[in-house]
């Protein structure tokens, strides 16, 4: 029948428009500002080989902060969504009432914009937002939750858009497991909270990494979201990307700044991978 | 006995723990909900409704007086109005585009075996990886010499870029589930690669193509940061605009809340139809594994 090399040709041939696609404007894009990082085909100011955008970043104080910063609006949001969606994707499975309608209620936030997201944190608990005002009577005064120095607006906004999401994942990966294997835990005498945590949350594991590492991802180079709820300093370095880019024309800075990104991103994927790998050995074809 | 046991795969009724259960997760869930969507949702509903004569201050929870305004002038306000076809129509442009480009590559990764298929698999998802900033202001970057800054196609050919993945990886994961056997035979009886895939391919993928198109439209509709880098100040779509009332000079609340309804409504639409087509395990598809 068909040889090996016409299926590579045909692989080829069917690869090239979204691979040469994204090759174009994702790989060069990204080969550049790595380039970029270290002087060389920089817009503008050609300067051969430097480390100098580096020593910028690394060097100065507000940089570094941000890049903290960064890490810190990847990882918090991150975390709080985790706690709050994997009881959610538990109880939705639960045959209850209304289950239809509370199954497509939960994904509503995946279609609202985050800027909308924001929008909805600045009039429920900015300075005078509608918690402040129906707290008030009762004699409790908010402490600042939106621009305030640990970024709670931003993870709330964030949490709310993240919930739905690794939910969806989860509960997609929590579906996927065999009942028999609930069923003989139950058997086995297991009660429901050792079931939950020693048979569904390791066999749905890496949908829950897949949508902690997404959501982790989408925290670390958000941009709208801590410029509009998030404080004055530190800045975010995806902010300093920004207006470095586009209002100091300081492009060998910026690309640095994002090749640092990258890199951490890169890492986690990185660590995704090996926790998976070894959970896909130990717990065979299960995986999902 | 053992053998009819585990050769029917045990599509079980759903058993709660004890039947009491589901009133309690039934009352948490609505409860959850009320205060999580349902009042944000009347409290924007408010802010739109504000009287731009009274104002609503503290320490009011409610306004004191309601009007239609802010209404009016958002509906006549050529710039919103266009701003709402223009991002329809990227979205519409995005999706389409995203289609056209995932689907080979889609029926590849899925049926064809080759060479170096994880490495394409993993270069496919990568725009995933790398956040979006980092790609918009990359991209700045190359459409500064190519002219396509604060263009209408610059911002569809960017946006694609964040779309990709996940319509590749969807349709890849309806498309491994379409019988090889469909395809030997259509091809033992003579249909050419074309045939095939208009006969065969797309129709049975369709529930693949639904769910990544609407994960694509809606990522388009409501995609901020790329579209902002590129297209800002000349492509102003509507998370755009939003963006200069609560960002810009000074925040504006009823102006805000008026452009939110105006965004939400299509997404809402399409979120309910889609509702009715969608089925979750499609859309988990395409993230539950990287």
């Amino acid at each position: 029948m068909i040889g090996g090399f016409a299926y590579r040709a045909a692989a080829a041939i069917l690869i090239l428009p979204a691979g040469g696609y994204l090759a174009l404007f994702f790989g060069l894009p990204l080969l550049l500002a790595f380039l970029g990082g270290f002087g060389l085909f920089t817009r503008g100011a050609e300067t051969g080989f430097t480390l100098e955008h580096y020593r910028v970043l690394f060097g100065t104080q507000a940089y570094r902060d941000g890049l903290w910063f960064s890490t810190y609006l990847a990882i918090v949001p991150t975390l709080v969504s985790l706690s709050l969606s994997l009881p959610l994707a538990v109880a939705l499975a639960r045959t209850h009432p209304g289950q239809k309608l509370f199954n497509m209620l939960y994904k509503v936030p995946l279609v609202v914009p985050g800027i909308v997201a924001a929008f909805i944190v600045m009039t429920m608990f900015d300075r005078g937002g509608l918690a402040a005002r129906a707290l008030a009577p009762i004699g409790i005064d908010l402490p600042k939750l939106v621009r305030d120095q640990w970024a709670v607006g931003v993870i709330i906004a964030t949490a709310w858009k993240a919930v739905p999401f690794m939910t969806l994942i989860i509960g997609g990966s929590l579906g996927a497991i065999n009942r028999d294997i609930l069923a003989a835990a139950r058997t086995l005498g297991a009660g429901p909270w050792a079931t939950f945590v020693r048979i569904q949350v390791p066999l749905a594991l890496p949908g829950i990494t897949a949508a902690f590492l997404l959501t982790f991802i989408g925290g670390m180079g958000a941009y709208a979201v801590p410029n509009l709820l998030g404080p004055v300093y530190p800045l975010p370095l995806s902010v300093h990307m920004y207006v470095n880019a586009f209002e100091r024309n300081n492009w060998g800075l910026v690309s640095a700044m994002g090749t640092v990104l990258s890199l951490i991103s890169i890492m986690v994927l990185l660590a995704y991978y090996r926790a998976t790998r070894s959970m896909r050995t130990a717990y065979g074809g299960e995986a999902r | 006995m053992t053998a009819t046991l585990s050769a029917t795969p045990m599509r079980a009724p759903r058993q709660p723990f004890l039947s009491s259960d589901g009133r309690w997760i039934s009352l948490g869930l609505g409860l959850a909900f009320v205060v999580v969507l349902g009042l944000p949702l009347v409290v924007a509903v408010l802010w739109s409704l504000v009287d731009p004569r009274v104002g609503w201050f503290a320490p009011d929870v409610v306004p004191t007086s309601l009007a239609l305004d802010h209404w009016h002038t958002a509906l006549r306000n050529p710039t919103i109005l266009s701003a709402l076809g223009l991002s329809v129509g990227i979205g519409i442009a995005v999706t389409i585009l995203t289609s056209v480009l995932a689907l080979p590559t889609a029926y590849a990764l899925a049926k064809l075996p080759f060479k170096m298929k994880r490495a394409v698999e993993l270069f496919v998802l990568a725009p995933l990886i790398v956040p979006g900033i980092i790609v918009a202001v990359g991209v700045g970057a190359i459409f500064f010499r190519l002219d396509l800054v604060y263009t209408i196609p610059g911002v569809i050919l960017v946006q694609t870029v964040g779309t990709l993945p996940f319509m590749i990886r969807i349709l890849a994961a309806t498309i491994e589930a379409i019988p090889g056997d469909l395809i030997a035979a259509a091809r033992t009886l003579g249909a050419g690669p074309w045939s095939i895939a208009r006969h065969i391919v797309i129709p049975l993928a369709w529930p693949g193509f639904i769910a990544g198109g609407l994960l694509t439209f809606v990522s388009s509709f409501e995609e901020f940061e790329k579209t902002f880098i590129i297209g800002s100040p000349f492509v102003q779509t509507l998370p755009v605009i939003l963006w200069t009332y609560l960002g810009g000079r000074g925040i504006i609340f009823p102006n805000a809340a008026v452009v939110t309804f105006i965004l939400l409504v299509p997404m809402l639409i399409v979120f309910f139809l889609a509702g009715r087509v969608l089925r979750d395990d499609v859309l988990a598809s395409g993230m539950g594994k990287l």
